[in-house]
């Protein structure tokens, strides 16, 4: 601040105020890890307190975000159908930056219901979606999580007070050292992503991209068909076609196995299955480490189409 | 919006607000240093008491909830508004591109490097490096020269780079950063060889050097542009400049500043090409291929970016006819150091296959000397404003709020921006002095054999007078208690500015003779659409004619106000460009205003149009706490004689007479007018043949609660994929062939508004809300579609596009640009005939550009059939 008028020497003044209980309240030296000029620093995220699955306390700008490549949504646990699709999409990234995670790239899922989301809860949450290190799940007081939400933008006062239902799905990627943030949606193609975050935002420790084609290698126009474009954007971050399991169980023949019928159904509306106690749903949601399959909102011709993918796929593995 | 009950803090929170409305919103008690204080102090409160404003402008997100109006006043001084006088563009200059090429003299210089990580080169290097000739002759091909040897240049800012950022020091680092191979090779680059160039480098804020001081068309010799020349008693034109009064001419010594009393801009803050203002011009004509080398001299360091903005660049000529490895895919991004060349090849649409001879009188370009230089093609599309700016992918908005943008203008045979001298040039092109015939100077208006339109320019230089014909970028801005731009990246519904500011001063005013004037009007915003209306000093409305809709001369000029748009101009969207005539005759010693009618609450869109009485009277109060502060008087107009006198001699067009209907003068009936470019509408065997797509922009389905996304012919809705094909139009199978005609059907809205713009072609629009649409969009070609709620935009349009000439990777946006940047954009795929390969996709990294495979929508070929037999033609 050049200016020595009384504005200029009362913002100071705030600022300092502002600035000076922050220390105050977390300890230690001033760090400025954000770059210089950077608004997106210190002074800009609240240094919340946070408890991980682990049952392990930690603050958020100190220990989760500082100098640090990350990927932050929000959830809580006995969310029906966004969230595991979301924590599930996630997992593809973090599959896709396996040897990252945990090094330079960090991924945050925070709850927005520390009543029910105790770290236990969260711990066996974890367990269930088969992550390692590099991806903590987090809780803390409401209060706290709401500030860090709004910080992130990804809190809409009037919409999302009230309702877990309605919560922002998206989630912030960033880079707290360059300052860089860019809102996401769990939506977006995981390979998008782990881009993103493993070389447009972390490429000052770029890996190199050793599985990039040359141009000499373009692929054929693939004729892609209806079933198998939304198997892709919805269905393969916990199925495969074959004989595998991800998170949900693979799919080789299961147009043999089970009822059309009742598949369908299974597909279009799983949470009504589930809800009725469906022996073969009920089942699955035991084997499956209690995942809920989301309801995808499907129409009956996406169902259709599915299931013709799934059994043309089938035939010729 | 969220009321609390605790009525004693709401009053005393408003209370702080008003404090501050007050003095922020004050236009004439000169702020005091108390007053001050407490502004100052109460943003200090606001920040432990937050509540919601209810206009959160400059857009805040939820961790400080009360926005904080952008100083006026900083240290002792203040910034009024109509203070300063308007910027003008100045020209790039384009050079000739020689056989032999590249830098003769000597010993070239090299890209300079920048001293520290987070810094630029220095201005002066700049300049010098600039100033010299192309440094390496253009290629096809990123990798090879023209005559297959391998390119090894490396980017001249390696070591450094390496330095910086920690990479291992026996990488490869090209220095141009367009993508290898055949897929991002120039097309038709033989057939279309830049014959000028031009080349810039994107860059932190500084002083203007002068680098283009003497590449201005006018040279600062003729017209309005001429020196003063107190010998004989010439005062010189109304738009000489002399920025730091040494007596040569021209910009050297500008800083950027949006204001002479706000403070200069940092370079962290601010870039733009050449890093200097006045923002750029490009003045090009038809038939002259363009190369542009646009350098990236950004910060290394990404994080050097004042908090918002990407290091990382790419161009997008928007509405350029131009191949798709020239037009700025959101992929094909280059990095600090590197250039990457754009081919423009300056061709009308339907070259391949309309007056193929180039024998038409009206398909042409000025050719320097009075006469026509005929092109190829449909002079029907012929185009005028464009402008060019950043199209990163994820930072656009950022980037180009934060200065990446320039405008363009095109000069053809129809509109060469001259106007004649007198009567008998106008009919006869025949010029007094010389008594010389110059076909291109006859007017279409006299005579309708004569191509030249003759819209206000000038008449001191053969094309591209700007006298009276004056390029307006209209921007919100905001800027932080220093002084410096500052930008939300945490609220991605969209950003507002608080502080108008018209080709980058905070409302300016320009002087402007007494007759007609040309302006033609971007909006360069991230989120705000504006409604204008043009008002004299008694706040009545001045008839003003909407001559180009999108930078495209249309079939008849449509008057404002009309029966549709009672008080101002349409609404206009991001990126839309208005081309407008006002005639300042019998004015002189007046001012007139342009004030903007249009209110946001918040960056999610446009709220409501303000009654224009409500505006002027100030029962609107615009002060950021009862009302937007966006809205109001903008650009203050001050109308000045000719000669000693109150009048001007005009010899331009009068868009009265290219009305759709006009009085016949000798027998009073009404009847048709004159027309400036009849549109070429398709005809109605190609629309019952055309493929159909549908693009639904919005919220998606239900499990998308949250994610903006983009429904392609009834499927899911996705987000951005660089990789996805989602459409895959095909161009014309024959050489010759003349482009299939598609028609695609954008809708969207719910409660939002979006520009949706459409890269490569301009459309026509068939149907907007089912139904014709109002008169300024029934006679255009356009590039920007506003969907949505308000009064002038409905939730959906259907239009008719044609494809030709080029292919290769395009896409599709709302050109709300923090929502393109949020994902609401496509890419489509323009196939040529025959192409079996799927265009892969760039992935650029520093040690240069690869490929990953791209994948196609299942109905990228097919469309949307269901839409297709369920649209009636109009």
């Amino acid at each position: 601040m050049k200016t020595h008028s009384v504005v200029g020497s009362l913002r100071s003044l705030c600022f300092y105020a502002v600035f000076i209980s922050a220390m105050l309240a977390f300890g230690g030296s001033p760090v400025w890890a954000a770059p210089k000029g950077s608004p997106w620093g210190k002074n800009y995220f609240p240094n919340i307190e946070l408890v991980d699955q682990d049952g392990k306390t930690v603050h958020f700008y100190d220990d989760l975000i500082k100098d640090k490549v990350v990927a932050i949504n929000f959830i809580y646990t006995h969310c029906g159908d966004s969230c595991p699709a979301e924590t599930a999409n996630l997992r593809q990234v973090y599959k896709l930056l396996a040897d990252r995670m945990g090094k330079d790239i960090f991924f945050y899922s925070i709850s927005i219901d520390p009543k029910h989301d105790t770290p236990k809860v969260l711990k066996e949450y974890a367990e269930r979606f088969k992550v390692g290190s590099g991806w903590r799940f987090l809780t803390g007081r409401e209060t706290d999580t709401t500030l860090l939400r709004k910080s992130l933008g990804l809190f809409r006062d009037g919409v999302e007070a009230s309702k877990l239902g309605e919560h922002n799905t998206s989630f912030m990627v960033g880079n707290e050292s360059t300052g860089q943030w860019i809102k996401r949606s769990s939506f977006d193609e995981p390979k998008v992503l782990a881009s993103l975050l493993g070389r447009s935002l972390g490429h000052a420790k770029s890996g190199r991209k050793a599985n990039l084609a040359s141009y000499a290698s373009a692929e054929k126009l693939p004729k892609m068909g209806r079933g198998e474009d939304i198997f892709r954007s919805r269905c393969d971050s916990c199925h495969s076609l074959g004989n595998e399991d991800g998170l949900g169980p693979g799919l080789q023949g299961v147009t043999q196995r089970r009822d059309k019928a009742w598949l369908a159904r299974w597909i279009k509306t799983p949470d009504k299955l589930l809800a009725e106690k469906d022996p073969i749903a009920t089942d699955f949601y035991n084997r499956y480490n209690k995942i809920l399959m989301p309801n995808l909102r499907l129409s009956d011709s996406d169902v259709e189409a599915l299931i013709n993918y799934m059994e043309a796929t089938s035939k010729n593995p | 919006m969220k009321k609390t009950n605790n009525l004693s803090v709401k009053e005393n929170v408003d209370k702080q607000y008003t404090d501050k409305g007050e003095i922020l919103s004050s236009k004439t008690n000169k702020p005091i240093g108390l007053a001050v204080a407490i502004a100052a102090l109460s943003g200090c409160l606001a920040f432990t008491l937050p509540v919601h404003a209810e206009f959160n402008i400059p857009t805040e997100n939820g961790l400080n909830p009360v926005p904080v109006p952008s100083p006026l006043c900083i240290g002792d001084k203040c910034a009024y508004e109509f203070e300063d006088k308007l910027l003008l563009f100045e020209e790039f200059g384009l050079e000739n591109i020689s056989s032999s090429d590249t830098s003769s003299s000597s010993i070239p210089l090299t890209f300079p490097v920048p001293a520290d990580c987070d810094g630029i080169p220095n201005g002066d290097d700049l300049d010098d490096f600039l100033r010299e000739d192309l440094h390496s002759i253009p290629t096809r091909k990123s990798d090879e020269t023209d005559a297959h040897e391998l390119i090894t240049a490396t980017n001249p800012w390696e070591a450094k780079v390496k330095d910086c950022l920690g990479l291992p020091t026996d990488m490869a680092m090209p220095a141009d950063g367009r993508p290898t191979g055949e897929w991002f090779a120039h097309q038709r680059w033989d057939e279309f060889p830049a014959q000028a160039y031009f080349q810039s480098a994107q860059t932190g804020a500084r002083v203007n050097g002068g680098l283009r001081d003497k590449k201005q068309l006018h040279e600062y010799k003729v017209g309005e542009f001429r020196a003063p020349d107190p010998d004989h008693g010439d005062p010189g034109g109304l738009y000489y400049v002399d920025a730091d009064g040494d007596g040569k001419p021209g910009n050297e010594g500008l800083s950027i500043k949006l204001n002479h009393n706000l403070p200069t801009q940092d370079p962290q803050h601010v870039w733009t090409f050449d890093g200097t203002l006045p923002p750029k011009l490009l003045m090009a004509r038809y038939g002259e291929a363009i190369l542009f080398r646009h350098y990236d001299a950004l910060p290394i360091d990404p994080g050097a970016n004042g908090g918002f903005g990407k290091n990382t660049i790419s161009t997008h000529e928007h509405n350029g006819h131009n191949p798709a490895e020239s037009d700025g895919f959101m992929h094909a991004y280059f990095y600090p150091g590197q250039f990457y060349d754009y081919h423009w090849p300056m061709v009308l649409a339907g070259h391949d296959s309309i007056n193929t001879g180039a024998t038409d009188l009206k398909t042409g370009a000025p050719d320097g000397n009075g006469g026509i230089t005929r092109v190829q093609g449909d002079w029907h599309e012929t185009m005028s404003t464009h402008w060019f700016h950043d199209h990163m992918l994820d930072y656009t908005a950022q980037n180009v709020y934060k200065g990446n943008a320039a405008m363009m203008n095109y000069y053809s045979a129809i509109d060469r921006g001259r106007e004649p001298v007198d009567l008998t040039e106008a009919s006869t092109g025949i010029s007094g002095s010389s008594g010389r015939l110059n076909p291109g100077y006859g007017c279409h208006y006299m005579n309708a054999n004569n191509a030249n339109l003759c819209l206000p320019s000038g008449s001191g230089l053969d094309w591209g007078n700007r006298d009276y014909d004056m390029n307006l970028v209209v921007a919100d801005k905001a800027w932080d208690s220093e002084g410096q731009l500052k930008f939300n990246i945490f609220n991605t519904d969209g950003y507002l500015g608080d502080r108008i500011a018209v080709n980058w001063g905070y409302k300016p005013y320009v002087d402007v003779r007494a007759r007609r004037y040309r302006f033609r009007v971007l909006n360069g915003s991230v989120s705000r659409y504006y409604k204008i209306a043009v008002v004299d000093q008694a706040g009545k409305v001045v008839p003003s004619y909407m001559i180009a809709n999108d930078g495209n001369i249309m079939q008849h000029a449509i008057p404002f106000p009309n029966a549709q748009s009672t008080q101002a101009w349409p609404e206009q969207g991001i990126a839309e460009r208005y081309d407008m005539i006002i005639d300042f005759k019998g004015m002189a010693g007046k001012k007139l205003y342009l004030v903007n009618l249009l209110e946001h609450k918040d960056g999610k869109g446009p709220n409501k149009v303000i009654p224009l009485a409500d505006v002027l009277s100030g029962k609107y109060r615009a002060d950021g706490k009862n009302g937007d502060p966006g809205v109001g008087k903008f650009l203050e107009f001050r109308v000045k004689g000719c000669n000693g006198t109150t009048t001007c001699s005009d010899f331009s067009m009068n868009p009265a007479e290219y009305q759709e209907k006009v009085t016949d003068p000798v027998t009073k009936k009404v009847v048709p007018g004159k027309q400036m470019i009849p549109l070429n509408k398709p005809t109605t065997q190609e629309l019952k043949a055309a493929v159909h797509r549908s693009f639904v922009f919005g919220r998606s389905n239900a499990t998308d609660l949250v994610p903006w996304t983009i429904k392609t012919d009834g499927g899911a809705g996705l987000p951005a994929d660089p990789t996805r094909v989602s459409a895959a139009p095909q161009l014309p199978s024959t050489p010759n062939g003349l482009g299939k005609v598609e028609i695609w059907h954008l809708s969207g809205g719910l409660g939002w508004s979006h520009p949706v713009h459409v890269h490569f072609e301009e459309g026509q629009i068939l149907k907007r809300g089912g139904i014709a649409p109002p008169i300024w969009e029934k006679y255009a070609r356009k590039d920007v579609y506003r969907i949505g709620t308000l009064p002038d935009s409905t939730s959906n349009v259907d239009i008719a596009i044609r494809f030709r000439e080029f292919g290769g990777t395009y896409v599709e946006h709302c050109h709300n640009t923090q929502h393109e940047d949020k994902a609401m954009l496509l890419r489509w795929d323009l196939e040529h005939p025959g192409q079996t390969l799927a265009i892969p996709t760039p992935e650029p990294d520093w040690d240069g550009v690869r490929y990953d495979p791209s994948i196609y929508l299942p109905t990228a070929k097919t469309g949307d059939v269901a839409a297709k037999q369920a649209f009636v033609l109009p």
